[in-house]
């Protein structure tokens, strides 16, 4: 997931039915907020998260026309306090390096288009960054451990890929294995598990359909069979679950739909439906999306129900980029 | 930060003055402990102590991954580099106590955590620790106890994903240490048992589409480890076909069913991969009456369930199927499959795109 386009305009209400109105201010708020909150335990104990929740948060102010709302330059602090000499990003300073910081970390950047001062603030940055996740491929299968402790999951190597793509560094990488890879993560109903083996999940169809985006072998994907599958995601109250008979979250609104968007089948869903559930999440007097109606806010789900808003081409919203 | 499912009424009460002080408090507290783990993993003071520091903030807060790593590096200082020599009767019990302690605390956290990455990532390292200070007979015994924790995990969530995984993951370390004792019978026996396992679970409840999937993967395991011949993997698609209708027949509006039951039809068409074949010599003749059985039997179920859109879905799937085989049949008519087209339309606007498509697709 990237931003198409740069810096956004105002988002100016439009008159929607109230039942259909995105509270953009009260998100945008919301957002500016979650650094406040140090003194709340919760704010202590999500410490590992710091870094994909600036880039989550990031993301919705850009797809928010917000772009502004945080500081440019305290983010590019804050990012690069937490790279390592290694060249991999922890979660907050004093963190261990690891692929999901290090995604986010140059996420950020790419966001706000800084990987000009990163060379200039760390000679030679960029190739470290590089050298450090092309280190984590492993040349026997072609996939990705998340670190030094060897983990290994279909999510890292969609990371490894969209990091150094974003860094113009595929080159560092055999992406002709990890492919391979992805082929044998394949199962019957045409989606994708976390390995060889394992059951299809939407975040792994995301993982595994954006990875073949990326290294431009979206022509090895049965595009009915998952379209299908991924089309049956959808529920009756219009939000779209994860796998076959479970529950609905909002987050799903970007696995799912994402992964459709790749395969040009959006179509193949009831849209409208989806944009319904999607704003009952919202919380419409402190801003944020819940996993659900009704539930708590937080921005894991705020910038994936604004990421789905955004496919759904809901008005004055940025457009982002489904890969 | 990612919270699922707990209701917002709960978070947005306003904190007295004295819950905010406790809070912060509790803040503090937390604090002060991070600072300690982390002050003494970098002076490298890898001891039983700070071990026991570090358990005390994984128990806290399990997702700090950090500390799990620092965990590791405590572990390694303490635990021999090398086997212990086993003739040495003087040898201490010590490294297995380390590995069994970690064991329980991995899952007790499961048992509250059970989607938490790093705990099941732990919990791995310190089985292959525990293998490579221990013989091959001590090895299986340390992976085969994983089963029954797996179980135990499946029994209180049986679609946790990151749990069937984890089976998978067991499943092949034990048959690579039976491998490596040369022990073949052993290896089949931990396939068929597997089998039966997906059976037992999907017997509880039909529904889990976890069960049917790993039921698809391990078909194919278990025909080659049987040598099966044409007569026995015949029988083993008839079986499965059996079970499949019955399971719709129970429950037609469950998707994890229909989803099996494609399964099973792809794998009888000659577009399918060798390797994923149940019956690899397949007739053309066969392939109809497999397909002309299951579309009867599908309408059969339609007398009761006349809203059931994936009655409708699959005749028109298996019918594609079939026309792939004879273009010209007169088992069913394009009308039937018109008006098949209109039922899906019809019952499930939410995918209209989708039914439009395939009307395309299929010149209806």
């Amino acid at each position: 997931m990237s931003l198409v386009s740069g810096p956004g305009r105002g988002a100016g209400m439009t008159e929607m039915p109230a039942e259909m109105r995105l509270f953009a201010d009260k998100h945008v708020r919301y957002i500016q907020s979650l650094d406040t909150r140090k003194d709340e335990l919760e704010y202590w104990l999500t410490e590992h998260l710091r870094l994909n929740g600036l880039y989550w948060g990031l993301t919705a102010l850009y797809l928010l026309g917000h772009s502004d709302a945080l500081s440019r330059s305290d983010i590019i602090d804050f990012v690069l306090s937490c790279l390592h000499d290694n060249g991999g990003f922890g979660a907050a300073p004093g963190h261990d390096a690891h692929m999901l910081y290090t995604v986010s970390g140059v996420q950020i950047l790419a966001t706000l288009d800084a990987f000009d001062e990163l060379e200039k603030r760390i000679p030679g940055g960029r190739q470290k960054i590089g050298k450090y996740i092309a280190d984590l491929q492993d040349p026997e299968t072609g996939t990705f451990a998340g670190d030094e402790w060897g983990e290994q999951d279909t999510r890292f190597l969609y990371g490894a890929l969209n990091a150094l793509s974003l860094m113009g560094l595929l080159d560092l990488v055999n992406v002709d294995k990890a492919v391979e890879y992805i082929q044998s993560c394949v199962n019957f109903d045409g989606g994708y598990g976390t390995s060889p083996g394992a059951e299809t999940h939407s975040g792994q169809v995301f993982t595994c359909v954006s990875a073949l985006a990326i290294a431009g072998r979206l022509d090895l994907v049965e595009h009915d069979k998952l379209g299908a599958w991924l089309s049956e995601r959808q529920l009756k109250n219009g939000g779209l679950n994860g796998r076959p008979e479970k529950q609905e979250d909002v987050c799903y609104s970007w696995w799912v739909l994402s992964s459709l968007a790749t395969l040009k089948k959006l179509h193949w869903i009831d849209g409208e439906k989806l944009t319904s559930f999607i704003l009952q999440c919202q919380d419409p007097e402190l801003g944020g999306f819940a996993d659900r109606p009704g539930d708590m806010v937080d921005v894991f789900h705020t910038v994936f129900a604004v990421t789905g808003l955004s496919l759904l081409k809901y008005p004055n919203l940025e457009e982002v980029d489904p890969v | 930060m990612a919270s699922h499912g707990i209701s917002r009424t709960s978070g947005t009460l306003v904190r007295s003055e004295e819950q905010r002080q406790n809070e912060l408090q509790q803040i503090a507290t937390y604090k002060d402990l991070v600072d300690l783990v982390n002050t003494k993993v970098a002076e490298r003071q890898y001891t039983v102590e700070v071990l026991g520091l570090v358990t005390k903030l994984l128990n806290e807060n399990p997702e700090y991954y950090t500390i799990w790593n620092h965990r590791r590096r405590v572990l390694i200082a303490l635990l021999p580099a090398t086997p212990p020599d086993s003739d040495d009767a003087s040898s201490p019990e010590r490294p297995h106590e380390f590995i069994d302690g970690d064991l329980q605390l991995t899952f007790a956290l499961l048992r509250k955590f059970p989607k938490c990455y790093w705990i099941w990532n732990h919990r791995n390292w310190i089985l292959r620790k525990g293998e490579s200070m221990s013989d091959t007979k001590l090895a299986s015994r340390l992976w085969s106890g994983e089963l029954q924790l797996v179980g135990k995990l499946l029994h209180a969530d049986s679609r946790n994903f990151h749990a069937w995984s984890y089976r998978r993951d067991v499943v092949a370390q034990l048959q690579r240490l039976q491998a490596k004792a040369a022990d073949s019978a052993a290896v089949r026996g931990l396939v068929e048992s597997e089998f039966e396992y997906t059976t037992k679970m999907i017997k509880a409840n039909l529904s889990n589409f976890s069960a049917w999937h790993n039921r698809s993967k391990l078909i194919p395991r278990l025909l080659n480890e049987r040598q099966a011949n044409g007569t026995t993997r015949r029988k083993m698609l008839e079986d499965e076909l059996q079970l499949i209708c019955t399971a719709i027949n129970t429950d037609p509006f469950d998707q994890s069913i229909w989803f099996y039951h494609q399964s099973l039809m792809s794998t009888i068409s000659s577009d399918c991969p060798r390797e994923s074949m149940i019956v690899q010599d397949l007739s053309n003749g066969e392939r109809l009456r497999h397909y002309a059985r299951e579309m009867e039997y599908i309408k059969e179920i339609l007398e009761d369930e006349a809203d059931c859109k994936w009655i409708y879905e699959s005749l028109l799937s298996t019918a594609s199927f079939y026309v792939q085989v004879e273009a010209g049949t007169k088992a069913f008519t394009t009308l039937e499959m018109q008006s098949w087209l209109d039922q899906l339309r019809r019952l499930d606007p939410l995918r209209r795109g989708r039914w439009d498509e395939l009307g395309r697709r299929l010149n209806l």
